[in-house]
């Protein structure tokens, strides 16, 4: 006997014409419902999105196929997997079905699902079934037994889960009432190759065929319409994640995350900056709401949140969701709220561990933007002022210019305005500049370069704030101000690399300035220091040291700059205890974004978190290779009694203390 | 309506002050400048009338210095003053009070200013006689320290801040002239359409003579160098509470000091 199926079996023709109706209408009433979306995210201004088409369609593919994002946290991502495996498998069964039925059996006459091809496809569809009802069985168990906190669970998500589970459900009875009185009466063999519809046939119980064929009927039709249902719901529920979420593989930025737009301050025709509208933010930014699936993940690993600050990322993508469908000509910024948006570190933590690439940084920068350019706002008034003192003085500390360089007296470095003929620009900034604990560091590192034989400038009373905090904070008139000033100074002597032990300075000197046309190559002191060493240039005695690394936001994830630092403490005799939360999926000092400015008034300390976390490992030092991280630490560990546990130092006063003289 | 507001560019005072050439004012290479605080108070209360009275008065900003004091000025108009008058010296640093006060008001008789705010005194030079002597020569009433300010229907009430907290409220019709303390109000931080705004607004430039300037009263023939000495704080109360005072003392400096921001 052939091994194969009757595809249709017991349907008549009339009910298939019904079918496809019904599939059309579907789809019809899927295609409107995105149609309502994308008039949605057209509200936002232009972003090209569409370019390196190649890169992006591979990731896209990449990202959904192995549900990699998805997969990053087990909890959930294990189960989520499992379903869209088993739905992938099932929707490649049904559309090769559609194509036999309507392809090949009218045109070719031949039948593709039959022999060892069938006992697969059969076996395939059946397991992949089974795996998705135990995956939705598991997500069901998170969502309503378990339900970890803040998880948010709507209306919306119960009929999720009723309609997947109920066309699982139905499209096993299908199967198993067709096989109870075909496959398991004629060839039982065959029947084993179906092992779901071969159960659901002896859960029906033996029947005659009458009986049968009505029961088939009956489930055909409700499953039938389950689905067709379920087509017309995706874009009107957070189903709709399956096309955007997906989407967004394609659309997310390539190559260096949370990159801010420039603003063309010489355009006449602005008057508008930041976004106090969704009109005003992108339409990738109205899109990303739409991409969203409240899986809280961000939530969760966002330091202001965890700290008891009123900002969560999901739910600000969310607010800008709800702006944009329902009340598009709403003041964003009080509904998202300027304690919210003040909170942020731009740490990126949230963009880090969203599997669906929404970018919530920038949406919050933007709104920041509003408020300072604006509405001359700020985060409080000693940012204010701090922002007043950059402007005048050219560093936050409100300290006279014309004592910048003063640290670097009696030490191996050379003001560039004297001695402009050297291997290297230290952009040293602000904190090495001022503050004493940083200052440490900077001789720390002048030693090194003196060590390896390298001529070290530095710009003194010429050097300005780089603009990071200001820019984070809104404030692009300010930043684009000081960074002209920098780029001009450090143009005129012609500098042909520059190295910062600041990860913010050299984020911004490195990628921010590149917009305003500076060219000039910028390493962190990290990579520059694991360089030296590795040419041996640097030569260190190495003394053992136990110590756990503080990934500071702006290498390890702005800059995918993690193995570097370990590499050169390990080289100086380091035994490293991470963290719970380390390289790319590090926790904030809580002094990004411009938070170094700001006193936190809310909630606890995420510097005393962070600290709290390095204490666990036991180690007695927290290296880190950024100077406000080092600001927070100094604070923290004073603040917690930690002093006698625990030192916090920068990577370079560790080298700087084992230079073999 | 007519307002005029007096600002003046003055060095930001964390700058360590060495005397120039002659001994007779400070050097100011190496220094950076800001507006006076106690005129951005003034520019501050001119604005708000302006806003309360619908935009129609119309603010001109005021100053006299070298060409770099048009950043001032650039401010004060990105604040919301209509216009700018620039009176351009570069040796105004060393004029004194009785000329600076000559310039202004040989500007101001020529414009019919119902309102004038000047800050109370400059920081640097801090003789607060400036605004007074406008007014005199102006033959216009005068209020100083003004902590407090109101219009209606062309009169002014002024509240005054007297030693030890104590407060005084002072009305008077137009034309007017009031010096403005710190605590009247609290600037408002330009916006960038107003800085943008700003950019396109006129200033006039005029010449010391153009504005009548006349011959000094008093002449500077001396400036020593500021040597800081921080005041002393005087802990009182048990020797166990004592210890944990300083150490609070010591690492709220500490922190300031790290943390950055001028607290």
């Amino acid at each position: 006997m052939e091994e194969t199926r009757e595809i249709f079996w017991n349907v008549g023709s009339g009910s298939i014409a019904v079918m496809y109706l019904l599939a059309v209408a579907a789809l019809a009433t899927m295609g409107q419902g995105f149609l309502r979306l994308v008039r949605n995210w057209r509200l936002g201004r232009q972003l090209n999105r569409f370019d390196r088409r190649e890169e992006r369609f591979v990731r896209f593919l990449a990202d959904i196929l192995s549900q990699r994002r998805v997969l990053r946290v087990p909890d959930g991502g294990f189960f989520h997997a499992g379903l869209f495996w088993g739905f992938l498998i099932l929707l490649a069964g049904t559309l090769l079905v559609l194509v036999q039925a309507d392809l090949f059996s009218p045109l070719f006459g031949i039948n593709l699902l039959s022999g060892w091809f069938y006992r697969l496809f059969s076996l395939s569809l059946d397991l992949a079934g089974i795996a998705a009802l135990l995956a939705l069985c598991g997500l069901f168990v998170r969502r309503f037994v378990v339900r970890p906190e803040g998880l948010e669970t709507t209306r919306e998500d119960v009929l999720s889960h009723a309609l997947l589970f109920s066309i699982l459900l139905t499209g096993f009875l299908v199967e198993g009432s067709r096989m109870a009185v075909t496959e398991l009466l004629d060839n039982p063999a065959l029947a084993r190759w179906s092992p779901a519809g071969h159960l659901a046939a002896l859960l029906l119980g033996v029947m005659d065929e009458e009986r049968a064929r009505t029961l088939h009927t009956l489930f055909w039709w409700f499953h039938l319409l389950l689905g067709i249902g379920f087509i017309a719901v995706i874009p009107r529920t957070k189903l709709r994640h399956m096309f955007t979420s997906g989407g967004n593989s394609y659309l997310a930025p390539l190559g260096a995350s949370g990159a801010l737009s420039t603003i063309d301050l010489d355009d006449e025709n602005l008057d508008r900056f930041g976004a106090s509208t969704v009109a005003e933010l992108t339409w990738k930014d109205l899109y990303d709401a739409d991409a969203c699936t409240a899986c809280k993940r961000c939530q969760d690993r966002c330091p202001a949140w965890v700290t008891g600050k009123p900002l969560s990322p999901m739910k600000v993508v969310r607010q800008i969701g709800s702006a944009a469908s329902q009340s598009p000509a709403a003041d964003l910024v009080a509904v998202v709220t300027p304690e919210a948006i003040w909170a942020c570190t731009t740490c990126a933590a949230c963009q880090e561990i969203c599997p669906t690439c929404i970018e919530q940084v920038v949406k919050i920068v933007e709104m920041r933007r509003s408020l300072t350019l604006m509405e001359g706002q700020f985060a409080g008034p000693e940012v204010r002022r701090a922002t007043e003192a950059i402007e005048v003085n050219g560093n936050p500390f409100g300290a006279a210019p014309a004592s910048r360089g003063t640290w670097a007296e009696g030490l191996p470095v050379s003001i560039m305005a004297e001695e402009s003929n050297v291997d290297l620009l230290y952009f040293a900034g602000c904190y090495a500049s001022f503050d004493p604990r940083n200052r440490k560091v900077a001789e720390s590192f002048v030693r090194i370069c003196a060590a390896a034989g390298l001529r070290v400038g530095i710009l003194g009373a010429e050097e300005r704030c780089c603009g990071e905090p200001v820019r984070k904070l809104g404030n692009e008139y300010l930043y684009q101000a000081t960074a002209a000033r920098n780029i001009g100074t450090i143009r005129n002597y012609g500098v042909k690399r520059i190295v910062t032990a600041c990860p913010h300075c050299f984020s911004t000197l490195g990628k921010d300035y590149r917009d305003l046309g500076f060219d000039v190559p910028v390493e962190h002191h990290t990579t520059f220091i694991r360089r030296l060493l590795e040419e041996r240039r640097l030569k260190i005695e190495p003394e053992a040291f136990d110590f756990t690394w503080h990934d500071s936001c702006y290498l390890a994830r702005y800059s995918d700059i993690a193995d570097e630092p370990r590499a050169v403490l390990a080289a100086a005799g380091g035994r490293i205890r991470e963290m719970a939360l380390s390289r790319n999926e590090g926790f904030c000092c809580g002094a990004g974004g411009g938070r170094i400015l700001a006193e936190e008034r809310t909630g606890t300390r995420i510097n005393l978190e962070r600290v709290r976390m390095a204490r666990e490992t036991g180690m007695p030092v927290l290296a880190s290779a950024c100077p406000f991280c080092l600001t927070m630490f100094e604070e923290g560990i004073t603040a917690s009694g930690a002093g006698a546990e625990l030192t916090s130092l920068d990577l370079a006063e560790i080298i700087g203390a084992r230079l073999i003289k | 309506m007519n307002i005029l507001v007096c600002i003046k560019q003055v060095p930001d005072m964390e700058a360590s002050f060495v005397p120039n050439r002659g001994g007779t004012w400070f050097d100011e290479t190496a220094l950076s400048f800001r507006m006076n605080d106690y005129d951005e108070f003034a520019i501050e209360a001119a604005v708000r009338i302006k806003e309360q009275l619908g935009g129609t008065p119309e603010v001109t900003a005021l100053s006299i210095g070298p060409g770099r004091v048009v950043e001032v000025i650039r401010k004060a108009m990105a604040m919301g003053c209509d216009r700018g008058v620039h009176l351009r010296d570069e040796e105004a640093a060393s004029l004194d009070p009785w000329q600076i006060a000559s310039m202004i008001s040989g500007y101001a008789s020529t414009g019919g200013f119902d309102l004038i705010f000047t800050g109370m005194q400059s920081v640097d030079r801090g003789s607060a006689q400036v605004g007074v002597l406008v007014a005199e020569r102006l033959a216009i009433a005068c209020v100083t320290t003004a902590v407090g300010f109101s219009y209606m229907a062309g009169r002014a009430t002024v509240e005054r801040e007297l030693e030890g907290g104590a407060k005084v409220v002072v009305s008077c019709a137009l034309p007017l002239l009031v010096t403005c303390q710190l605590g009247l109000n609290t600037p408002r931080y330009p916006t960038l359409p107003g800085i943008l705004r700003a950019k396109k607004k006129e200033i006039v430039e005029l010449s010391p003579g153009q504005a009548g300037m006349e011959k000094p009263l008093t002449r500077v023939s001396g400036f020593s160098h500021h040597v800081s000495r921080p005041s002393g704080v005087v802990l009182e109360g048990r020797l166990d509470e004592l210890a944990g005072r300083v150490a609070a003392v010591l690492r709220e400096k500490r922190d300031a000091i790290r943390r950055g921001g001028v607290r």
